[in-house]
């Protein structure tokens, strides 16, 4: 047992996780977007996106366009929405814009889902980010890890176990 | 020196770039293959565009505070062939009837709405020949009348790739209408028609 080896893999678990959340804070501020992955939690866009695909996110747009598929949060709901922009209304005096949004797979349009009966959502505000890339399926894990509640610690468990273990 | 750990490491990165190479040749290859079959120039027709207008006080067609809301849904002709986006990294194409126009009250509000679309999945789905079609969507303005707006109309599609970016683009050929209620229903209403005619003649 060497205190100064045990005392480096710390330091070296330490420094995968920093770089680890460097990558994603710096990807956030590269896409101006406060999550720029995330994962489709819903069918409401099949069969474009499925249960468990990563979706891309790119939030430097000034202006949405009708068919650009955004991802929106509502007010006091914690998961954000993935849906297609169905209408949009902007100004050119103003950078307001309002949009409208649908799923694919659903019936109608977004009204019922947006808070404080508002018809519209804003640009500015509400919108998230808009996709512009897309890997299929491997968001699984991250479902398995929120919605198992071992999943998580055994995960993290395993992490650790195996940088303090593993030998340099 | 050979241990688990390392083996592991290896195999984890050998799998992951010579992954981002397959992927990046996929995009790549797909993107030419739209670009040689002239995919972002496919010819459209659309026509026999017929309006109908109603009025709302329901939340749900755009009214707000139970104010009166004119909704619009359309009838209309149209052809095209959009078999040349499919190839093999194609999942889905979703085809999509958009208006553009400006605001009568405030004309530097620009406008785009759609009223009507489709998810294509197969080659051979990719052959639109629609006639009378129904719009999809009740179509309602930021202001609360809709009538004697200039509307241009286009196609539009957003191919889903099975892994890679989104893709979006136009057909070539737009058709232009003014959104005016048919004629039988303007000689039920005189007052209305004559109205309709002064709001005609201003535009001009």
């Amino acid at each position: 047992m060497n205190l100064r080896l045990e005392l480096t893999k710390l330091l070296n678990l330490c420094f995968v996780l920093s770089s680890t959340f460097m990558m994603w804070k710096g990807l956030s501020i590269f896409a101006n977007s406060h999550s720029p992955i995330v994962v489709v939690l819903s069918g409401s866009m099949e069969p474009a996106f499925q249960r468990g695909d990563i979706l891309f996110l790119w939030n430097r747009n000034v202006e949405s366009k009708v068919g650009d598929i955004v991802v929106y949060e509502v007010e006091g709901k914690p998961i954000p929405i993935v849906h297609r922009v169905l209408r949009e209304h902007h100004s050119e005096k103003t950078n307001k814009q309002f949009l409208l949004t649908k799923g694919d797979n659903n019936a109608g349009n977004d009204i019922p889902l947006y808070a404080n009966r508002k018809v519209y959502l804003q640009k500015d505000k509400d919108i998230v980010g808009t996709v512009k890339g897309y890997f299929p399926l491997l968001g699984y894990v991250t479902i398995w890890v929120t919605e198992n509640k071992y999943a998580k610690f055994a995960l993290l468990g395993f992490l650790g176990l195996s940088s303090l273990l593993g030998d340099e | 020196m050979y241990s688990i750990n390392q083996r592991f490491s290896t195999v984890a990165n050998q799998s992951l770039s010579y992954g981002l190479l397959i992927i990046a040749i996929i995009v790549g290859t797909s993107y030419y293959q739209l670009q040689s079959s002239n995919a972002f120039n496919n010819l459209i027709t659309i026509g026999n565009i017929n309006p109908t207008f109603a009025i709302r006080t329901s939340r749900y067609y755009g009214s707000t505070n139970g104010k009166p809301k004119e909704n619009v849904k359309l009838t209309f002709d149209l052809d095209t062939d959009l078999t040349s986006l499919f190839n093999w990294n194609t999942k889905q194409v979703f085809v999509y009837l958009v208006a553009e126009y400006k605001g009568q009250k405030h004309p530097a509000i620009s406008n785009t709405v759609t009223f009507w679309d489709k998810i294509i999945t197969t080659k051979k789905d990719a052959i639109l020949h629609l006639v009378n079609e129904k719009g999809k969507y009740n179509v309602w303005d930021l202001e609360d009348k809709f009538q004697n707006r200039d509307l241009e109309f286009s196609l539009h599609w957003n191919l889903q790739p099975w892994v890679g970016p989104l893709i979006y683009g136009e057909t070539v050929g737009n058709t232009s209408i003014v959104l005016t209620k048919p004629e039988k229903k303007k000689k039920k209403n005189t007052g209305q028609e004559e109205s309709v005619k002064e709001n005609a003649s201003v535009d001009e």
